[in-house]
Order: structure tokens, then C-alpha cells, then sequence
């Protein structure tokens, strides 16, 4: 029981760490990504090309993973979103046209890898297990943890603290409002974008690890809990997100405890649709007033 | 010649069905992406409960089912549909995203649908019955286009505040639209069920549903052969790809997403829009005698139009409207002036139904302030208005942003269009007249086919004046409609709105060119922190010491300028 409540804690993070990256974006600039997922994937097999390929020790995994997303996700950007700016339909042709960037990105994984998932090095990370207080736990779940806390953390810190994290504030506030005052929207909008993505990237090859292998379907798994998680922790807030990936996490697990595994996804989407019909605005959001 | 290409052929057939199936969501702007859940459903149910055999030796099982099918997706659709559509772009999307995979995790685990190994049917569907069924949505889409409710699912699309404030309703044409989501999902699931021979839960999952929105949108939702041309472009591509050697199995999406973002980017309109004819400018109806016969007379001069007793709004702590008296009486042209923030855009919210107020009571032309219903039945009662900051229908064009203004005086012609009966044709047409007579009146008859953001400032505000007069209003309530015009402009409208009074409308005037309102007015109300602190004769109003310190200024001497 206790055991199943920490494995849940520990994909919970890796939920988490997925969604804060979607919902920076969506509460930033009110654009709905959906080639997160992809970006989420293509973290995970850049991750394993470079562990394989190149022997890169782990310390140095992330942070090249991270750039590498960042990269994706200026790309993104520049691809998928600035061309829309200021049309009619700007938000709907958004989300369609991430989806044909994200799908673009899963095309070229699928030629570069083919259909047969990849895996990391089976030595690549000691296979550690340690018991404290009673439960089992490996290195690989308490880096992920970790890691996942860092740098949830230091996003929220980013945002609160740091200039640039003013900017993006200002520009979800009111975007024309933050150029009049000297705001480079056009910056922060790519600097929100390369954010997300590393972060997106980074909780792709977490979860990698964690399995072993990744195959083009590891995004596709996490996007409706994605969905899930932005809607439960109130789209675009960063701590709610945090603790929404954490209860759907913890939720699951408990599922699966007392039920069939097969109806571990209803538990995601059962409380995601009593959240909006209930309170749209999330377990933590709050709504903001709408001008008439 | 189409022998070998059977299978190819029904593909696209069922793609477009899909397709059609999110256009008419599309249509009224709503994001809903639902429909695989409507799908499975109606497939499960239909498999169910219509016998394998053919009924009477004759009806194929498909036959029944399809009927079937169609109630099964249109009643989930309206049931999902009642909590659901009180939400709104993404947050819609996701809610009816989470509600396709409740259903597929449901049916998964249902002992009935033998679970994810799914249910086997014979094979009934062939590629000219898909065909019939695809002509059939496409006739229905076509004949949607100018009718009646087609105009309200585009004026939804586009702005639901002012479409509802034009008369729509606005909650029931989005579950409309909704509900025909559902019931063409469920023919889908039927289709799909008795093409393969075999349903799984897994056959209607996510990937499903962005393939149907892709298709859509690709094809174009403002079109109604959009769905066709996506599907047999979306099925055509990998075709000619492999006759060209190209196999590797990642070429196909690669293909496929290059070119959905070609589009989204350069075509937004979708593929459609290249086939699309340029559309002639609209010919010229002009009314005859019986068009304005059927308006009902408007109220003697003098007869109470609105009455408000101790009228308040308050927005948490805010008190933007407190305790106002008013009465408002046919043939008047009364104006409310004040400072910015003194109340005036909450007043007339009130009045036209928008908000409702938090104390006091008040009615307008017979409807209660505050009542349940919307602005909707504001409009039908009589009451039109404009808006601050103009909400035309951006994606119509001047002439069709004006029919929509017609819609409280007009009848439904949908039903009627799809029998080709010739009322439908004279109704459409007396609404085509009074449009183009309201296009005449404010001076726009010669920009009707253009769209209204290629028009001055001042000439879209005299559009929304143009798309309020549409309705045959008893009491027009104009937001500063000089705001942003010159002198000229100024003038004229100061003209146009005398000369709607003696038409015998009644208007209600918020403006601030202070000149401007002196000079048309036939009544003044002034407003300061929600409150009216003046009432009468303009010029009367225009000496109170009160007014002038709280609005107008003083000249040096101390006198009010406007005296």
C-alpha cells in the first residue's frame, strides 16, 4: 500500500514535470502546444542516442537534453506559432498547426530509429535499491524525484524572481501592455517556448530512464495525463500543476491497487471532467475576470 | 475502372464522414473533440441491438443501425452536452477529450463489448452506400449555408456576445450544432462497425479524433465540401506516394504533416478555399410592399418602452450601477452622458440583457431584468444595440453581417430550404431586403460584399448600427457610435439617428462628444460614480453647476461652455 502511494509519487513528478512545461506556455501566451508530447519523445530518444552513441555520463545528459529541447522549442516557435500571430483564428490554428510539427518530429524520429524502441546501455545507471522506512525504492526514482523538484522549483523561482520572469508575467497579464512599457515580446514568447521544451525533454528521458527503452508512442501515453494535469492544478499555474501531476499520480496508483489496471485511465480523465463541469477553473487556478 | 480501388474509395467516404462530423462544430466555432466517444457508442450500442440478419428479409442490419446509430450519438451528445457547454475553447476541447477516453476505458472494460479483443459484425458497407450517406451530409451542409440557423452558427462563431444581443440564441445553437456532432459520429461508428466487420474500443481513441479535426480543418470548415476535400486528399497522398516507390512507413506522416502545416499557415482557409469561386458581389434586393409589411408596428410615441426601479449592479465591492430610476418612453432620444466609468456600458448591458442586475428590478418592452433567458429574448422583444468597442462578424461579409441582424424578424428556413419550397426562397429574400435597406440607411449599400475589416472606423461603426436597425428595434441603444469619427461623420450620424426617431425608434444614446448629444438629444441623463446626478432638457442639464463640475468643465468665467 505505502509502496504502491510512493511509486505513485514518483511517476507523479515525471506527470508533473511534463505538464509544467504545457502549462507555462498556456498561461503565458494562451497558445494550447500539442507537439509538447512530441518534444517529450524526442527528449527521450535524443537522451539514448547520446548515452549509446557518444557514452555521455548522465551529469551531462540533462543539460544537453535541456538545450536540445530548448532548441526544439524556439523551432516550435518560429515554425508553428509567430507566423499565426494576430490572425482571426490565431489560438485554433495553433493547435493545429503544433500538431503538425509534433507529428513532423515523431516522422523524423520514426526514419532516424525505425519502429523497434530504443534502450539505454542495460549498465548505464546502477540498478541501486534502498529501503527506507519500510519501501523500496531505486536511485533511478530518487534522482527522478529529485530532479523533477529542482527544477520545478527553480521555474517557479524563474518566474517569480528573475527579470525575465517579470517579462513573461507582464506578457501573460496583457501582451500589448507589455510592449508599450519596453517588453521584447518576441524574445520572451521563444524564451517561453525553449523553457518548456527543455522541461518537456527533460521528463522525457526521466521517464525513459526509468523504463529502460522509449518508443514513439512515450509521448502520446502522457498527453492525455498532461491534459489532465493542467486542468486539474487550473491551466497555468505553475504550483498547480505541480500538485495535480502529484495527486494523479498518487490517484493512479491507488487505482490500480484496488481495481483492474485497465481502468487506470479513467481515474485521470473521470476527475479531470468533474474538475471542469465543477470548477472550471482547477483545484488551485484562479479565474481571471473577463472584460465585456 | 474503379474496380481494385473499393477499398480506397469507401476510406475517403469515411473520412469525410468523420470530418463532417467536427465542420459543423467548426461552423459555430466550437472546439469539441467528442466525437470518437459518440462513435464508439452508437457502433457498440447498434451491434447490440440490431439482429444480424436482415430485417423483413430486405433492410440490411447497416440500414438499421444507421438511424440507430445517429439517436445513440445524438443523445449522448446532448446528455454530455448539458454540463459541458458551459465551457469554452481549449477547456471544451479537453473536457470532450476526457470524455472520448472515459468511453473507451469503459468499453474496454464492459463485459458486453468482449472487452479490447471488440465485437465482430458481417461486413454490410459498401463504397456506394458510404458515397450516398457522404452526399446526403453533403447536401445537408450545402442548404445550411444561407439559411436561417446557418447565419446563427456563423455569428456564434465569430462573437457570441453579439450574436446573442442580434437575437440568437446563443446556447441553443451551440448544443445544436453539438447534437449533430454527435448524430453524424454515430452514423460514423455504425459505418465503420459494418465496413471492417469488427469494432474495438481502441479503434475510437484520441489519434482518431485528431485525425477527423486534421481532415476538417484541412479541407476548410467554412465550406461545405470542405470534409470531402480533406479526406480524399488525406487518403490520396500515401496512394500516390507508395505508386512513386516511396514505402518506408515514416514518409506517410512526414508527407502529411508538411502539408497540414503548409496549409494552416498559407491557407487558412483550408484546401477549399482554392476551389472556392470568388464569390460575386451580392446582387441588389430591393424591398417591395410586402417585405415591411410583416413588421409589427412600432409602440405609440409616448408608451413606456423601459422602467427600472432602484437599479444596482456590483462586482464584488464594486458598485458600478446604484439605485437608478428610469423610464424610458417611446419616441424619445435619450441621452446618458458622464464621466468614463460612471456606469453608463453597465446601465445598458442591463438593459439589453447581457448582465443581469444584482438589486433593484426593472422591464424593458416586457421583459423582466435579470430573468432567466439571455440576451436573446431581449433582442426578439425589441431591443438592438451596438457596441463600445465594435463586435461585427469578422469572417462575414458586411451584407451577411447584417442578415444576421434580421434574424428576430425573420423565420427559420432551413427545414424549408432543404425541400427547395418557395417560401423559403421568398423569406430568404425579404430578409435579403430589409439588410440591404439598412445598408442604404447608414450610406454602406456600395461596401456590402466587403468584409468589415476592410472598413473605416466610422463605417464600421455605422455597419453595427446598420446590423442593429436589421432587427426592426423599438428601443436602439447606440455605445458611443461617434467615438473615433470626425466632425463630418459626426454630423451625420447625428442626422441618421434624428432621422430614425422620426421613424418612430426609440433610442438611447451613450456619447461623449457632448456637442453632438446637446444637439440630438431630446433628453438628458447624467451619470457620475453609478449614480444619475442630473435628468431633463439637454440644455437645462447642461447649466446644472452639479453636471458641469462633475463632467462638462467650466469656462473661466465659471459658466458652462455648452450653454
Amino acid at each position: 500500500m505505502l509502496q504502491q502511494l510512493a511509486n505513485g509519487v514518483f511517476a507523479g513528478s515525471i506527470y508533473a514535470l511534463f505538464a509544467i512545461g504545457f502549462t507555462l506556455v498556456f498561461g503565458i501566451l494562451r497558445h494550447l502546444n500539442l507537439a509538447h508530447a512530441a518534444i517529450f519523445t524526442g527528449g527521450a530518444f535524443v537522451g539514448i542516442e547520446l548515452a549509446t552513441r557518444f557514452d555521455v555520463p548522465i551529469w551531462l545528459l540533462f543539460p544537453i537534453v535541456a538545450g536540445a529541447g530548448a532548441l526544439a522549442g524556439v523551432l516550435l516557435e518560429r515554425t508553428a506559432f509567430r507566423p499565426l500571430s494576430g490572425r482571426d483564428d490565431e489560438h485554433f490554428a495553433g493547435l493545429i498547426s503544433s500538431v503538425a510539427f509534433g507529428g513532423l518530429l515523431i516522422a523524423l524520429l520514426h526514419a532516424r530509429y525505425g519502429t523497434e524502441p530504443q534502450s539505454f546501455p542495460s549498465s548505464y545507471f546502477p540498478n541501486r535499491l534502498y529501503e527506507i522506512a519500510g519501501l523500496r525504492v531505486t536511485l533511478m526514482q530518487l534522482v527522478t524525484l529529485g530532479l523533477a523538484l529542482v527544477l520545478m522549483l527553480g521555474l517557479a523561482w524563474l518566474v517569480s524572481k528573475t527579470p525575465l520572469g517579470r517579462a513573461m508575467r507582464a506578457v501573460a497579464e496583457n501582451p500589448t501592455a507589455a510592449k508599450v512599457v519596453g517588453v521584447n515580446v518576441t524574445r520572451v514568447t521563444a524564451g517561453t517556448y525553449a523553457l518548456s521544451s527543455a522541461l518537456g525533454s527533460v521528463a522525457g528521458v526521466l521517464l525513459a530512464l526509468n523504463l529502460g527503452q522509449a518508443n514513439r508512442g512515450l509521448g502520446a501515453s502522457i498527453e492525455l495525463i498532461g491534459f489532465a494535469v493542467i486542468i486539474l492544478g487550473g491551466l497555468g499555474s505553475l504550483w498547480g500543476a505541480m500538485a495535480a501531476g502529484l495527486i494523479l499520480g498518487l490517484a493512479e496508483a491507488l487505482t490500480v491497487t484496488y481495481f483492474d489496471s485497465t481502468w487506470r485511465g479513467m481515474v485521470a480523465f473521470a476527475l479531470l471532467f468533474a474538475v471542469l463541469v465543477i470548477r472550471p477553473k482547477g483545484l488551485f487556478g484562479h479565474v481571471k475576470v473577463r472584460e465585456v | 475502372m474503379l474496380a481494385g480501388y473499393d477499398t480506397l474509395i469507401t476510406t475517403i467516404a469515411l473520412g469525410a464522414i468523420l470530418a463532417y462530423s467536427f465542420h459543423v462544430v467548426l461552423m459555430a466555432g466550437q472546439l469539441s473533440l467528442g466525437q470518437a466517444g459518440f462513435a464508439s457508442l452508437a457502433a457498440y450500442v447498434s451491434t447490440l441491438v440490431v439482429p444480424a440478419e436482415p430485417l423483413f428479409g430486405s433492410l440490411s442490419p447497416v440500414l438499421v443501425g444507421l438511424p440507430v446509430g445517429a439517436l445513440v450519438g445524438a443523445g449522448a451528445a446532448f446528455v454530455v452536452g448539458l454540463p459541458v457547454l458551459r465551457l469554452r475553447g481549449v477547456f471544451l476541447a479537453i473536457a470532450t477529450i476526457a470524455f472520448g477516453e472515459m468511453v473507451r476505458v469503459a468499453m474496454t472494460n464492459a463485459e458486453w463489448t468482449n472487452g479490447a479483443l471488440g465485437v465482430r459484425v458481417d461486413k454490410w458497407v459498401t463504397f456506394d452506400f458510404a458515397w450516398i450517406i457522404v452526399a446526403v451530409l453533403a447536401y445537408l451542409f450545402w442548404r445550411l449555408g444561407p439559411s436561417r440557423v446557418g447565419r446563427a452558427f456563423a455569428a456564434v462563431r465569430e462573437d457570441e456576445l453579439a450574436a446573442g444581443s442580434m437575437g440568437v440564441n446563443v446556447v441553443r445553437t451551440r448544443m445544436t450544432s453539438f447534437v449533430a456532432s454527435g448524430a453524424i459520429a454515430g452514423v460514423y461508428g455504425v459505418l465503420f462497425a459494418y465496413f471492417f466487420g469488427r469494432i474495438t474500443p481502441a479503434a475510437f481513441d484520441f489519434s482518431l479524433m485528431m485525425d477527423g479535426l486534421v481532415t476538417a480543418v484541412l479541407g476548410g470548415y467554412l465550406v461545405f465540401f470542405g470534409p470531402v476535400l480533406g479526406s480524399g486528399f488525406l487518403t490520396v497522398v500515401p496512394e500516390i506516394q507508395s505508386a512513386l516507390g516511396l514505402d518506408a512507413g515514416w514518409v506517410h506522416p512526414l508527407v502529411t504533416s508538411l502539408l497540414l502545416l503548409a496549409v494552416i499557415l498559407f491557407l487558412p482557409g483550408g484546401l477549399s478555399s482554392l476551389l472556392a469561386r470568388r464569390r460575386p458581389a451580392p446582387r441588389r434586393v430591393d424591398p417591395d410592399g410586402t417585405d415591411l409589411a410583416g413588421l409589427p408596428p412600432l409602440p405609440e410615441p409616448g408608451t413606456a418602452v423601459a422602467e427600472l426601479r432602484a437599479l444596482g449592479k456590483s462586482y464584488g465591492a464594486v458598485q458600478a450601477v446604484r439605485e437608478i430610476d428610469l423610464e424610458i418612453r417611446s419616441g424619445e432620444i435619450l441621452g446618458v452622458i458622464g464621466p468614463n466609468g460612471a456606469g453608463k456600458t453597465t446601465l445598458v448591458n442591463m438593459i439589453s440583457g447581457l448582465e443581469p442586475p444584482t438589486s433593484g428590478e426593472g422591464e424593458v418592452l416586457g421583459v423582466a431584468l435579470g430573468s432567466n433567458g439571455g440576451a436573446h429574448r431581449f433582442a426578439q422583444a425589441g431591443v438592438s444595440r451596438t457596441f463600445q468597442h465594435s463586435k461585427l462578424f469578422d469572417r462575414l461579409t458586411v451584407l451577411d453581417n447584417v442578415l444576421v441582424g434580421t434574424h428576430v424578424v425573420s423565420r427559420p428556413t432551413y427545414l424549408r430550404r432543404l425541400l427547395w419550397l418557395p417560401s423559403a426562397r421568398r423569406d430568404e429574400r425579404r430578409a435579403r431586403a430589409l439588410a440591404w435597406a439598412q445598408l442604404d440607411r447608414v450610406g454602406l449599400a456600395e461596401r456590402a460584399h466587403l468584409r468589415p475589416g476592410a472598413l473605416s472606423y466610422g463605417d464600421q461603426r455605422r455597419l453595427e448600427i446598420a446590423r442593429a436597425l436589421a432587427a426592426h428595434p423599438t428601443l436602439l441603444i447606440l455605445d458611443e457610435p461617434a467615438a473615433g469619427m470626425n466632425h463630418v461623420e459626426a454630423a451625420e450620424l447625428a442626422a441618421l439617428i434624428k432621422a430614425l426617431a422620426d421613424d418612430g425608434i426609440t433610442v438611447l444614446l451613450i456619447e461623449h462628444n457632448v456637442r453632438m448629444v446637446l444637439d440630438t438629444c431630446t433628453r438628458l441623463v447624467v451619470m457620475n460614480f453609478g449614480e444619475v446626478i442630473a435628468a431633463g432638457r439637454p440644455r437645462e442639464v447642461a447649466a446644472d453647476p452639479k453636471v458641469v463640475e462633475a463632467y462638462l468643465g467650466a469656462t473661466e468665467t465659471g459658466e458652462s461652455e455648452y450653454v
